[in-house]
């Protein structure tokens, strides 16, 4: 019934959602938008005198738009009510009315954990807290440059929400310098890590600029780390290793004052030993710097407390419109299927590429609808560059920017486990996702479990004034747990659960499941990142993909279970016409040709119930699934 | 691509791979898709060269050279808790945390003048891997892919390269595509998962499926002739040989008695190892195992002795179980990492040690490499190179020299470069018995 609801809504929204508080909201203005960048690419096939392609059916626009939006095929329900439409304006309202479903944020939760590397846990600590707080703050459409500034800028506690973007420097914990390589390549585009050991050869990046930028986020510490120092020290030198009081410090030190960040920056760095070039020496004091854009610059005589709200500050408003830029040419790959300059994360001066005039258009536009990225990517479905036709040929222009249509890709890791869970269990987003573990785990066992939460226990522990309040603060928690009984003595795993996600074998979206997937699942092996580097998802073919879809995951979820949505859905089918009818419509999201038609129904002649299975299974094998148009 | 390639054109490729070699134009045309070598026994055989498999054992992160494979007992201040420990081959120190392998050090080679540029994970990683530096406009073979290039399968059923619990993204067959790309293992106890016929699923339904699949798939690909479209369609029929094969049990643990078992250890890296070992048994030809968490910027002692815990009984048994079962000689076995670790240790990081590619160790064994061999040397703190400075494209290059395989070969990529198994690197000839 659920479904059927879904169905009555898409219907009704037959106008465009208005965005509220945001400058271009209103319909007018976005079509207007949209033409804007339909223009630039019409003027560009006109100059290269190219062909402008076609708009693609309305059955591959609706599931590329669904592959796209909610990173899901449809539904049956929801291919009917498109398909069988006759609303002038069907393909609008579609578009807008799956930007305001909750698969939006799903999908987007599986671009940004990509590019930020999301994981559940840094060593021995939960990152849960952090990943919640992405994850959220992509379901509301946080805008950009809030996003970005809480990243680089954010300090205290990871426990509290407000707080919880600490993750960001506490998941590269020890390695800040690689974690402001990355955070230049994600949010300017532009490529440092060689700088951080020498002069870029390829590049214009000294390493000396590299020590004056990271000099902005030097001196990061945990918050309140001296309250619990002294302690762990004395377990550790007693050597009582198993005690449960050690363990307990260490649950602390790690999940409490792990999860946490103090120090914004002091703004001033010494060069490293072993630095090898003349414009400096080893142990030398450098005030931070900024290697372009307009100069922001801290003296090295003193320490400053913000230096990464100075970056931040610097990254969002003073690199021209590198920062706009970058983030509308990833969001023109999501939409498009490949960056409108590429490689997405080396930045290319906007004068420089093949689109100079769009891409400095689409830069201001983001700065116009201030970096509200589902406004923008409102804007980019309504293009009709978006509604181009596959073009299965190499693109005529070296690295693709050209647009002769959109180029055949093949589904990522996480749009064919969203698929396919959609066809065993219906529409994954019935269900809330999955809310944040708060529970106070001690060898992988909740305790004091309904008296007291993580955040609870960070906000008191937080609030202490000195080591004496925390040692009297430990011995009453230390009791507090012994008396609920329900610790172990095992000794074993110090880990928390993997906060936030369900069991591994769940059928959930692959937002909600653990962040990477582990090794071994199939979203593993589809290529999903590790979640190690920025972007490392792959998705090349290989061997145990195809054995999955033909005997493991497929067979197991959806062709052998008689109760999978799919089936089920063919119970309310009339003969085996409208069966074979309904298994295209589920699973490629079109009907079926008279010719196909015919041969499948030679199969369920031949094998009657076998047949529709046998029938299932192919199309579930077939290219044309595993691939976006 | 037909399986047993042994036959009919195994000739014309033999010779013609050899004929390009001898008139050492060096260049050589292959279509993207003519798959005419994956299948195919070695190229051109280099007399001598014992090595048939490699196992490649990466260490992911960067592993600490200091603490494993190149101490410096002397230099105190470098060695934090670490101490050195002597081992079986004379002359030849370890960090305390290998006692296991210590026990086989006469058996390997070690190499501790690596050095490279590459400073920063993903970069370093890509580099060992494909011998290249990465690039945005095109993605290079993996080291696994290209062997299956130039020395092609020996078993024509099982996957030529097989890759434990590693990304996809490092094992990929980059401009080869996807044929060479390796078959993932995530768990080794699950082996290649999902390599039976379901039970319910009768054969004659099975092949229907295919049938049908096969329908559907020739009218989408005659609309998109498009290489990764390609690419799946003769997956499938890979993955269907494989299924009919008898030596899929190549992938089942279950089969190695409970005493085999435990000589490698517990962890997941362990039994990847036997799992290697039980592949290359079978015939398989490039077997990478991935053992991640060397990153140590932060406490950086703890995180090495619990790294090498995982690591140490694990290399013993493998190099110990070879050796008995004489697959030792045409064998060559790989500890790789994409840098060391500096000498320096941060003190504000718990100890951590930082990224450190001036100077880093690897190590071989079997396929016809020396034991209780040194190549190389590092200054008194292990900082940087001293003498017979090996680059990452050299290490490939000895492994391919290894193999008998041309490692000056040049192959065109689709988009007209020339590219070749390890760049412009050499092979290190001494490090050969």
């Amino acid at each position: 019934m659920r479904r059927k609801t879904i169905f009555s809504i898409f219907i009704a929204t037959s106008a465009l959602v208005v965005c509220p508080g945001q400058a271009v909201a209103n319909p007018e203005k976005m079509r207007e938008a949209a033409m804007q960048i339909d223009r630039h690419i019409a003027t560009f096939y006109r100059d290269r005198q190219f062909t402008l392609p076609d708009v693609t059916e309305d059955a591959k626009f609706l599931r590329r738009t669904y592959l796209t939006v909610v990173g899901r095929v449809p539904t049956h329900e929801e291919a009917t009510a498109f398909l069988a439409s006759d609303a002038p304006e069907k393909r609008q309202a579609l578009i807008a009315s799956l930007l305001e479903s909750p698969g939006y944020g799903s999908h987007m939760a599986n671009w940004i954990f990509d590019l930020i590397r999301i994981q559940d846990r840094n060593d021995r600590t939960s990152l849960g807290p952090y990943r919640h707080w992405v994850r959220a703050a992509m379901n509301g459409n946080m805008p950009w440059d809030e996003f970005t500034r809480r990243l680089l800028a954010s300090t205290g506690s990871g426990w509290k929400q407000e707080n919880a973007a600490v993750g960001y420097y506490v998941r590269d914990r020890g390695m800040p310098h690689d974690n402001l390589a990355n955070s230049m390549r994600i949010f300017l585009g532009k490529r440092m890590e060689c700088a951080q050991c020498h002069d870029d050869p390829f590049g214009d990046t000294e390493r000396r600029d590299f020590y004056e930028l990271a000099a902005f986020t030097e001196g990061q510490s945990q918050l309140n780390r001296d309250l619990i120092e002294p302690l762990y020290h004395e377990f550790r030198e007693d050597g009582t290793e198993q005690s449960e009081e050690h363990r307990i410090a260490l649950m602390l030190r790690e999940n409490i004052f792990g999860l946490s960040l103090e120090g914004g920056g002091s703004g001033r760095i010494t060069l490293p030993p072993d630095y090898q070039y003349r414009n400096g020496r080893p142990g030398e004091m450098l005030g931070a710097q900024t290697p372009f854009g307009r100069t922001v610059r801290l003296s090295p005589n003193r320490n400053h407390d913000d230096g990464r709200e100075k970056l931040a500050d610097w990254v969002i408003t003073r690199t021209d419109l590198q920062f706009p830029a970058v983030i509308a040419n990833r969001m023109w790959r999501r939409v498009m299927g490949q960056g409108l300059v590429e490689p997405v994360d080396d930045f290319t001066p906007i004068g420089e590429t093949h689109h100079p005039a769009l891409f400095k258009h689409l830069a201001e536009l983001m700065v116009e609808l201030k970096y509200d990225l589902k406004a923008f990517q409102h804007v980019l479905l309504l293009t009709r560059t978006y509604q181009f036709e596959t073009n299965p040929a190499p693109s005529a222009i070296h690295g693709g920017d050209d647009f002769l249509g959109r180029r055949l890709q093949r589904l990522s890791a996480e749009q064919v486990w969203d698929s396919l869970i959609t066809l065993a269990t219906g529409n994954p987003d019935a269900s809330p996702p999955p809310q944040l573990d708060d529970t106070i785990y001690l060898d992988g066992r909740p305790v004091l479990n309904g008296s007291k939460s993580m955040t609870q226990l960070a906000e008191e522990i937080h609030g202490l004034r000195n080591e004496r309040q925390f040692r009297r603060y430990f011995a009453e928690l230390v009791k507090e747990i012994q008396h609920s009984g329900s610790s172990g003595t095992d000794g074993g795993s110090m880990r928390m659960q993997p906060a936030g996600a369900s069991a591994q074998g769940g059928l959930i979206r692959a937002a909600d499941l653990p962040s990477p997937a582990p090794r071994g699942h199939f979203l593993h092996v589809f290529g999903q990142s590790d979640r190690e580097v920025v972007d490392a998802s792959s998705r090349e073919a290989n061997v145990g993909q195809v054995l999955a879809l033909m005997n493991g995951f497929v067979q197991k979820e959806i062709i052998g279970q008689a109760d999978s949505m799919l089936f089920q859905g063919l119970k309310e089918s009339d003969g085996p016409r409208d069966q074979i009818h309904r298994l295209c419509l589920t699973i490629l999201s079109r009907p079926p040709t008279g010719v196909e038609l015919e041969w499948m129904l030679e199969e369920v002649r031949d094998r009657g119930e076998s047949g529709i299975r046998n029938l299932a299974a192919a199309l579930l094998m077939s290219s044309e699934f595993l691939f976006l148009q | 691509m037909s399986g047993p390639a042994y036959d009919a054109d195994e000739f014309t490729r033999r010779q013609f791979l050899s004929n390009v070699a001898r008139k050492c134009l060096g260049v050589c045309l292959f279509p993207m898709f003519g798959t005419s070598l994956a299948g195919a026994a070695p190229a051109t055989a280099r007399p001598g060269a014992k090595a048939k498999h490699v196992i490649y054992l990466f260490m992911s992160g960067g592993m600490s050279h200091l603490d494993t494979f190149d101490p410096k007992p002397r230099a105190r201040k470098v060695m934090g808790p670490t101490t050195a420990i002597e081992t079986s081959a004379d002359g030849i120190q370890l960090g305390h945390y290998l006692p296991h392998t210590a026990k086989v050090m006469h058996r390997c080679s070690i190499i501790r003048s690596m050095n490279s540029t590459q400073g920063a994970h993903e970069q370093g990683q890509y580099m060992m891997h494909t011998s290249y530096s990465m690039r945005g406009t095109i993605r290079h073979p993996a080291l696994g892919s290209w062997v299956l290039k130039l020395g092609g399968r020996i078993h024509p059923e099982l996957p030529g390269f097989v890759a434990v619990d590693t990304p996809a993204d490092l094992t990929g067959g980059g401009f080869f595509g996807a044929s060479y790309a390796a078959a993932p293992v995530g768990r080794p106890e699950d082996g290649l998962k999902d390599c039976r016929r379901p039970d319910e699923v009768k054969p004659e339904d099975f092949d229907r499926r295919l049938a049908l699949a096969d329908r559907l798939n020739r009218d989408f690909h005659a609309r998109h002739p498009n290489a990764d479209v390609k690419a799946y369609e003769q997956l499938y029929q890979d993955a269907v040989k494989l299924m009919n094969s008898k030596d899929v049990k190549a992938f089942d643990l279950a089969q190695e008695s409970t005493a085999t078992r435990d000589l490698y250890g517990g962890g997941r890296f362990a039994q990847g190892c036997l799992l290697a070992r039980r592949l290359v048994e079978h015939g398989v030809r490039f077997v990478e195992v991935n053992l991640g968490g060397w990153d140590t910027h932060y406490d950086n002692f703890t995180g090495v002795e619990g790294r090498c815990r995982e690591f140490d009984q694990a290399f013993a048994a493998l190099i110990h179980d070879l050796e008995k079962r004489g697959k030792l000689d045409e064998t060559l076995v790989v500890v790789a990492t994409e840098f060391g670790r500096t000498p320096e240790i941060q003190t504000a990081h718990s100890h951590g040690r930082d990224h450190h590619p001036a100077a880093f160790s690897t190590v071989l064994a079997g396929g016809g490499i020396k034991g209780g061999h040194l190549h190389g040397e590092t200054d008194r703190t292990a900082s940087r190179v001293a003498r017979d400075a090996v680059t990452i494209p050299d290490l490939n290059s000895t492994i391919a020299h290894a193999l008998g395989l041309p490692h000056e070969l040049v192959i065109m990529s689709p988009t007209r470069r020339p590219f070749k198994i390890a760049d412009k690197g050499t092979p290190v000839h001494s490090l050969f018995a």
